[in-house]
């Protein structure tokens, strides 16, 4: 009975050991890889609005560059990588959510910028706290000029350099132009620009009105630059803001009246507003049916169109673009040593149409060729509304000659 | 530069019109139900989304079954959540339904997707109408009249059916209102699905000037916020005076101060508030004072 008792005690504390290892390495099983998940990802931080009215662009820009990554098998250095996607709620908030991806998520760099203010604020934060960063959408001047810091790289040319490239198909519409940008960083650099390129083929600024951002009725506007009877409309609105003018400039008869112009706009803003409504002509960092474009980005293209059954819009190709340049980088550095990642990105470099793209080594900018598009006479496509007129620069002696040497740049680097 | 001034008056009125209804819901809704409804935009949003979506399937003859839809939504919001608000302090209201606002943003962004949806206006009203001093888009007349028509058909169903009579009794004294036999509470529901349809309707017709986004209710939700508080909170007469003074404000400073315009509307409401604290045709309303 002893024994009984004895032997039942022992099966009892057996079986109470074996389920105590078995839970314990059930346990184990499950929580290892939640560990190893949680500790041995490489994180990279995504900052992209999430509402406002940049996020259609943003979605767009989120998307690729989360297809970069898996493209890239979602390993960096051999080892797993993910990316923490974090909100863009104003300028401010999206400096503390960069601060807090790096104090928090430990990320070893950041992607974002969808607005050139928001670019800025996690421009400083990037600078301060010493992570490499992208700019994938900014268009601000100063991001890569007077605010420039060593570890900030920007892929969209600047507000100067795109405007330039505009003023041969500008200067034969007409010397007398009227101005309408948005509120902000951007919208004041495009102004900036193209008043002095007017001034030196000696064009009148006939009206300028500076719109807050946001604005959903334009007939005021409108009815200004009715009276002002210019040559041609000059923009610096993005996004919904520009959809919605549009729309409301169409509906007081003035889409065919007075050309509009405007850099740096995104497919997303013009697909919105329907076919019929839009006119003009703009800068674009890419289209997807340039025939010009790499196999990588004919590559891209596809698996976008598969994945996500719809073209990719330019902004997703410059997601995209940004993040494998930074992804390449990484794996170029063998670390993730900040230090080692910027050393890579300014190493980087390929040859595109002529072109070799590389960042310039005194502020930090992508030099590489962006598009003139005219929007097409006839849209029968609700995907194709552009005709692409220039490829600009062709070359790498031009290239120079458009992006401005180290003694044009507002840039003062500072040693890393 | 007067005949410039006179062509502004002219268009902000026009806009003007288009903040008288998307307020007017809001106001129906504040008035009759004590209820802040942040979630008004997103009605708004709604009305142009099924609208779009319904003219896809059946041409124009979808649109008022669109309308129906949210009516329709709006009613099941009102009996889901909406009436358990009824006996709390404002502020809930006020958070529940800017919670249900986001929540709702959310759901259309993930049914039609962020992309803006085309939705313009039918050719033959594209262009310009000229009428002495004033130039109008023809599409922002057609919206006026719209609204005149949807406005003599509220004051006509207010004054002369009994359903206009319950509301309007029921809005002073609900109380009296039940105990004269009157179901009170499918009055408020349907009262909330009529301020919704209002609502929708002021989105159907802002489709072809707005961009039609999941965000674009933000866009409708301040100004008329601020049109009922410069009318007086649940002034009918007080939301189409307001409405029409914030469009010709807005209006006349993107004239001399284009940068301003936004904060214009805001710097009328301080204005009036600090001169006639309840609104312009508020009056005391014994239920919230």
């Amino acid at each position: 009975m002893t024994e009984d008792t004895g032997s039942f005690k022992l099966a009892t504390s057996r079986r109470r050991l074996l389920g105590t290892a078995v839970g314990g390495a059930a346990v184990s099983a499950l929580a290892m890889p939640h560990i190893a998940r949680a500790a041995a990802p490489i994180r990279i931080g995504l900052l992209q609005a999430k509402e406002g009215s940049i996020a259609l662009q943003a979605q767009y820009l989120q998307q690729g560059t989360f297809l970069a990554l898996e493209q890239m098998g979602n390993q960096l250095l051999g080892q797993p990588a993910e990316i923490v996607w974090d909100d863009e709620p104003s300028a401010q908030g999206a400096g503390q959510n960069a601060l807090q991806l790096i104090q928090q998520q430990q990320v070893v760099a950041l992607l974002g910028g969808s607005l050139s203010d928001a670019a800025l604020a996690e421009e400083a934060v990037a600078g301060q706290y010493r992570v490499p960063f992208i700019v994938n959408n900014g268009a601000a001047e100063a991001i890569t000029g007077a605010k420039c810091n060593p570890y900030t790289f920007r892929l969209q040319p600047p507000v100067p350099v795109q405007a330039a490239a505009m003023l041969p198909y500008l200067k034969g519409i007409g010397k007398r132009w009227y101005f309408l940008s948005a509120s902000y960083a951007f919208g004041q650099d495009i102004v900036a620009s193209f008043k002095q390129l007017l001034a030196s083929i000696g064009g009148t600024v006939v009206g300028d009105d500076e719109v807050p951002v946001g604005t959903s009725d334009y007939s005021a506007y409108i009815l200004k630059i009715r009276e002002a009877q210019p040559d041609l409309v000059i923009g610096g609105l993005t996004s919904g803001d520009l959809s919605n003018f549009f729309k409301q400039w169409t509906q007081f008869g003035m889409k065919d009246k007075i050309p509009f112009a405007e850099i740096a706009v995104g497919d997303t803003d013009l697909w919105s507003v329907g076919r019929q409504d839009v006119a003009g002509i703009y800068t674009s960092l890419w289209y997807y049916r340039d025939p010009n474009n790499s196999a990588k980005d004919k590559a891209f293209a596809a698996a976008y169109q598969a994945k996500y059954n719809r073209p990719a819009a330019d902004k997703a190709w410059m997601g995209w673009y940004c993040a494998r340049i930074m992804f390449e980088a990484i794996n170029a550095a063998g670390s993730t040593k900040p230090e080692a990642i910027v050393a890579a990105l300014q190493n980087w470099s390929e040859v595109d149409n002529g072109v070799t793209v590389h960042f310039d080594k005194w502020n930090n900018q992508l030099v590489h060729r962006f598009l003139i598009v005219g929007v097409k006479k006839d849209i029968t496509n609700k995907w194709d509304y552009f005709d692409v007129l220039q490829s600009v620069p062709s070359n790498d002696a031009q290239a120079a000659q458009v992006f401005g040497s180290a003694s044009d740049s507002a840039c003062h680097m500072t040693p890393l | 530069m007067l005949d410039m001034l006179i062509m502004q008056a002219g268009n902000g009125l026009a806009l003007g019109f288009l903040y008288v209804l998307i307020a007017l819901g809001l106001s129906i809704i504040f008035g009759l139900l004590g209820i802040v409804n942040f979630a008004h935009g997103v009605f708004f949003a709604l009305g142009a989304y099924f609208s779009l979506t319904m003219f896809n399937i059946m041409g124009w003859w979808g649109i008022p079954f669109a309308m129906v839809i949210v009516a329709v939504i709006g009613m099941i919001t009102e009996i889901v959540i909406i009436r358990r608000l009824y006996d709390k302090e404002p502020l809930v209201s006020l958070i529940v339904t800017f919670s249900f606002s986001l929540l709702a943003e959310a759901v259309i962004r993930a049914i039609w997707g962020a992309q803006g949806q085309p939705f313009n206006a039918p050719d033959w009203l594209n262009g310009i109408i000229i009428a002495g001093p004033f130039i109008f888009a023809s599409y922002r007349v057609a919206v006026m009249v719209c609204v005149a028509v949807i406005l003599a058909a509220f004051w006509a169903f207010m004054r002369f059916t009994k359903y206009g009579r319950i509301l309007r009794a029921g809005s002073r004294d609900p109380m009296m209102v039940q105990l004269l036999g009157i179901n009170l509470p499918h009055v408020l529901t349907g009262t909330f699905g009529l301020g919704c349809l209002l609502a929708a309707l002021a989105g159907l017709l802002a489709a072809p000037i707005w961009d039609v986004t999941p965000g674009m209710g933000e866009a409708a939700i301040m100004p008329a916020f601020v049109v009922i508080t410069i009318g007086g909170l649940g002034s009918y007469a007080g939301a189409i005076v307001a409405g029409l003074a914030v469009g010709l404000v807005q209006s006349l400073t993107i004239q001399f101060m284009p940068e301003a315009s936004t904060a214009a509307m805001y710097v009328l409401m301080a204005v009036v508030l600090l001169l006639r604290p309840r609104g312009l045709f508020g009056e005391q309303w014994e239920r919230f004072e």
